[in-house]
């Protein structure tokens, strides 16, 4: 494979649309494509997948691929390393970005040992330098950064955390939709999905959510994460909880932020009786707005907080919902 | 039931210090398994329980991963392989994974477990790398583990929910928290770890050039400036909090 110009992206589809992170990946792979001096290309795997490509489309690709297969309808390893592989055949980029997802970070690194290529993973930022890309990503959970450079000739891989970028606007042009069909053979379809759970989540997730109230150890009891949850109603947000509260049994595992949880990037993140240990800060450092009430003045949520009350939460909060409820009458 | 386990042995991160002069952490304070393996050490000792064989770790590192070697035996694993390398993060994924590969293969596993990630690097690249060299399928974020003598069902955690599937062996399993609770080593099995079987092992570094290199770590800048209200009544701070939402229009 030669040395390409253009940038491949990854879109990811999830049970209710595109992620936002593919439009975050279309914003930067809009920046590289153009240091590069090559086209952006966005290919899109899954199963009922149009809406999505149209999406894409819109929001600043020179080109999308639509692998629409209904053996893609649920992420499996095989099946999208097959699917990317093709893609990197048919374009030859320069770099490949894929979604830092759970599904991002489980594939990439099965199709870089396929294509033996490097990867870095994770990363925050992206750049091209003397025409190679230099990618930055955090290590020893989130304290510090590293610098990957990329050598060789590529295509240079990375998965992108999702929350590093801007998320794609639409353009008022439309790219040409291709559709791709790709061989799927029994190696690659090891893995049947039997079903998707779905714990109750009230009707709201927080990988794609606007607005989250997260509450932490500070609860001291369970019972007490009725206070999270009614500042979540009042502020019409979803609930989130640190790994404490959810190791603890508190909570369920789908609503822990952080290392071992979900990464969030929402508008408004409120964090309720959590002082903010590093794994749970990379979560959620992503979000343009943070509050945070703690008793602790010295806790380490303080110094990334834009708004934050010192001060004791079961005061706080009830206080605070009825200042919201009294502010919308 | 031939059972691998890959383990990496790390600073402890509650003593990892960064020094804010030079930005540069502190790297040789006390050395653990990473807390992930640590749930892959136990769900490859209970699927011995379940289906009897026999539970092989492998480790790479300098000579101070006996340790980490000694605890997995101690929690109760059978023999290991140790394999010498200088420092396992000076090489990327994809070549350490060429290494580990080999002495994996000469155990033909019907099940490898790795963890999610590694607690210092944290790129969970080394569990897939592996199953695709191996040419075996692979699982990430596993939070359970049920099933036959050859074909598992599986939870992984992913953004839309708990994802079932079916899988047969051989297959390679990374495993996430939730998963289980590992178990301390007993005395018994700390007294059990010094007569268990380690092989010592060399590792072959391949010689083609690295596809990629990594700066020092550095501390990021930060660039936050936010408002912090102390020594207020709850409802003098619950006002300035719902002005300040406002202001924002995030009410």
């Amino acid at each position: 494979m030669g040395k390409g110009t253009g940038i491949l992206v990854v879109a990811e589809v999830g049970e209710d649309g595109l992620r936002t992170g593919s439009l975050e990946l279309l914003t930067v792979g809009r920046s590289l494509a153009e240091a590069m001096g090559g086209e952006l290309t966005v290919v899109v795997p899954g199963a009922e997948v149009v809406e999505a490509a149209r999406t894409v489309a819109a929001s600043g690709a020179d080109r999308v691929l639509v692998v629409d297969d209904e053996r893609l309808a649920s992420f499996t390893s095989g099946a999208w390393t097959a699917v990317v592989v093709h893609a990197v055949a048919e374009t030859n980029p320069a770099a490949l970005l894929i979604p830092g997802t759970t599904s991002g970070r489980d594939y990439a690194p099965r199709l870089a040992a396929r294509l033996r290529l490097g990867l870095a993973a994770d990363c925050v930022d992206l750049a091209v330098e003397d025409g190679a890309l230099v990618a930055t990503r955090p290590i020893l959970g989130g304290r510090v950064q590293t610098v990957v450079r990329f050598e060789g000739d590529g295509p240079w891989i990375a998965t992108v955390r999702p929350g590093s970028f801007e998320r794609a606007k639409p353009t008022g042009e439309e790219a040409e939709i291709v559709s791709l069909t790709v061989e799927l053979g029994d190696d690659d379809l090891k893995v049947r999905v039997v079903e998707t759970l779905h714990e109750d989540t009230g009707g709201k997730r927080l990988d794609n959510a606007e607005r989250i109230v997260a509450g932490g150890r500070g609860l001291k009891e369970p019972d007490r994460f009725n206070l999270v949850e009614d500042l979540a109603r009042a502020l019409n947000a979803s609930v989130g909880a640190s790994r404490a509260v959810v190791d603890a049994g508190w909570r369920p595992h789908h609503e822990q932020v952080g290392q071992t949880g979900q990464t969030v990037a929402p508008r408004l993140y409120v964090a309720v009786g959590i002082s903010g240990a590093v794994q749970h800060l990379v979560g959620m450092q992503g979000a343009d707005y943070i509050v945070a009430i703690n008793r602790d003045p010295d806790a380490p949520i303080f110094k990334i907080a834009s708004f934050g009350i010192v001060g004791d939460l079961f005061e706080v909060v009830p206080a605070v919902i009825e200042e919201i409820n009294a502010a919308r009458a | 039931m031939r059972i691998v386990v890959l383990i990496k042995q790390v600073p402890d991160m509650n003593t990892v210090k960064i020094d804010r002069a030079t930005g540069k952490p502190t790297l040789d304070g006390q050395r653990v398994v990473s807390s992930f393996d640590e749930y892959a050490i136990e769900a490859g000792l209970r699927l011995k329980e379940q289906h009897e064989g026999e539970v092989t770790v492998i480790c790479a590192g300098p000579p101070s991963v006996k340790d980490a070697i000694t605890r997995a035996l101690a929690m109760g694993v059978d023999n290991a392989v140790q394999i010498a390398l200088p420092n396992a993060n000076d090489i990327d994924t994809l070549t350490l994974a060429t290494v580990l590969v080999v002495e994996i293969g000469k155990l033909e596993p019907d099940v490898v477990l790795t963890g999610q990630n590694s607690d210092d690097y944290q790129t969970g690249h080394l569990g897939p790398q592996l199953a695709e060299l191996l040419g075996i399928p692979h699982l990430s974020s596993v939070t359970r583990i049920d099933g036959g003598d050859s074909e598992f069902s599986v939870q992984r955690d992913t953004e839309d929910g708990k994802q079932v599937v079916t899988v047969s062996t051989p297959l390679l399993l990374m495993a996430m928290t939730g998963l289980n609770e590992p178990r301390l080593p007993s005395i018994k099995g700390m007294m059990a770890a010094k007569r268990k079987p380690v092989e010592q092992v060399t590792a072959d570094l391949p010689s083609a050039a690295p596809s990629l290199s990594w700066s020092e770590p550095f501390v990021p800048e930060r660039t936050v400036t936010g408002t912090v209200v102390q020594g207020v009544a709850a409802s003098e701070a619950a006002t300035q909090l719902v002005t300040w939402l406002k202001e924002q229009k995030l009410l």
